[in-house]
């Protein structure tokens, strides 16, 4: 689909893209810091050069792959929920905000030490690529233009992003939130998903919801008292359980609309759909009393 | 590693947002689920119920049924509309209802005229 240029749907991916490349840019700079540490003064600058040149082609690389994997069946729907997966990490609150995991170790060449640059800037950027791709609805120019601002961003916005995420830390979660929104319009355009959503229009405002409720999982858990805290879990599994019976419904060719039922089968279906949750959700909140219970039993012994 | 884990700020988002910005986000999560919920519903049903003049207004601009075109721009100046209409109301509303409160019945200002 391509997007008519400075439209409102062009601006608004373009905003989508610039978000989602502020919120989830890699640290390169402390990579190739890490990995080139060891190494003499002139190879140091080689390092950063090629490590840099490395990263810049790799995204470049991703970029256009991304495009071509979105168009497949079925990739549309994993990006989607790899997507929802991204934006509850994003908004989890990080204890450890040391060295960098993926490069500990000092590379002892220069070929090493550029291997090592590539592979990580190719591992950090992987949800970047990810989520442009998403928001970009397939146009070629709108992920040239994330191409170009992130590039920027890789190699001398380090500290300007910084800054703005350190002044302002709603950023990150407006960028969860537009991650989750993002992954909600690639659930729904999923061709193979598209005549589904379009016969159960209904399911479109329970899948927002559940990944909103999922995605948004940690911000809204920090904020409720821990009698409220199972409802982080309860939510979902709730919205999960009136997926999965409009999704039964469809393979078993049930009638779900209770005003329409017809048989003593189909009001059994019923009564299952909207009181067996009740159940399940007691059982959890006693099994999660019980864990409460045993754990804090042992924290005193 | 991301580079907003540089800053402890902001990689605790969730604990160390400001008030404003969080009600600014969770206006705009509020427009966009609304934003779904007008993509969710079939106009005809209301429209079947006799209820298109209660969800459509004049122009269908404004609606929820028509927020299901809307872009994310629409949906951020939408939020941030609403979080500035929350934030007038809660600081409009307390002295709305301290003038209903009435005054003490043996208060000097019962009887706001002075002789």
């Amino acid at each position: 689909m391509e997007l008519e240029f400075f439209s409102a749907a062009f601006l608004s991916a373009l905003l989508t893209i610039i978000l989602i490349d502020l919120v989830l840019a890699g640290d390169n700079a402390l990579i190739i810091g890490l990995v080139a540490r060891n190494l003499p003064k002139n190879t140091q600058n080689k390092v950063i050069f090629w490590g840099t040149f490395g990263a810049i082609a790799i995204r470049a690389t991703m970029a256009i792959l991304v495009v071509y994997i979105l168009a497949v069946p079925g990739f549309m729907l994993g990006g989607g929920l790899a997507l929802v997966w991204i934006a509850r990490k994003l908004l989890m609150p990080e204890s450890n905000t040391g060295a960098s995991h993926l490069a500990k170790a000092p590379a002892a060449t220069f070929a090493a030490a550029v291997r090592t640059i590539v592979i990580a800037d190719a591992v950090m950027g992987v949800d970047n690529v990810l989520a442009i791709g998403g928001a970009a609805h397939g146009s070629i120019l709108l992920i040239v233009l994330g191409l170009a601002i992130s590039v920027p961003i890789i190699v001398w916005g380090s500290q300007l992003v910084i800054k703005l995420v350190d002044r302002y830390p709603s950023v990150i979660l407006l960028g969860g939130a537009v991650l989750a929104w993002t992954a909600y319009s690639m659930v729904v355009r999923e061709p193979l998903l598209v005549a589904w959503f379009e016969a159960h229009p209904a399911t479109k405002l329970i899948l927002a919801i559940l990944i909103f409720s999922i995605s948004l999982g940690p911000w809204y858990s920090a904020r409720l008292s821990e009698n409220m805290k199972p409802l982080v879990v309860l939510l979902p599994a709730l919205l999960v359980w009136m997926l999965a019976f409009e999704v039964a419904a469809s393979v078993w060719k049930v009638q779900v609309d209770y005003l329409l039922a017809r048989d003593q089968g189909e009001y059994l279906f019923e009564a299952v759909r909207w009181l067996g949750w009740l159940p399940l959700a007691a059982a959890f909140l006693w099994l999660r009393e019980q864990v409460v219970k045993r754990s804090s039993r042992s924290a005193r012994a | 590693m991301r580079l907003i884990d540089r800053s402890p700020r902001a990689a605790n988002a969730v604990r160390t947002v400001s008030p404003g910005g969080e009600l600014f986000v969770a206006s705009v999560v509020i427009c966009m689920i609304l934003a779904s919920f007008g993509d969710a519903v079939d106009p005809m049903l209301f429209g079947e119920a006799g209820l298109e003049f209660a969800l459509f207004d004049l122009g269908g601009e404004f609606s929820v049924l028509a927020m299901r075109h809307w872009h994310l721009l629409q949906l951020l100046l939408a939020g941030g509309v609403l979080a500035a209409g929350i934030t007038i109301l809660r600081v409009c509303s307390p002295a709305f209802f301290k003038a209903l409160r009435p005054a003490p019945a043996g208060g000097v200002e019962k009887v706001p005229i002075k002789l």
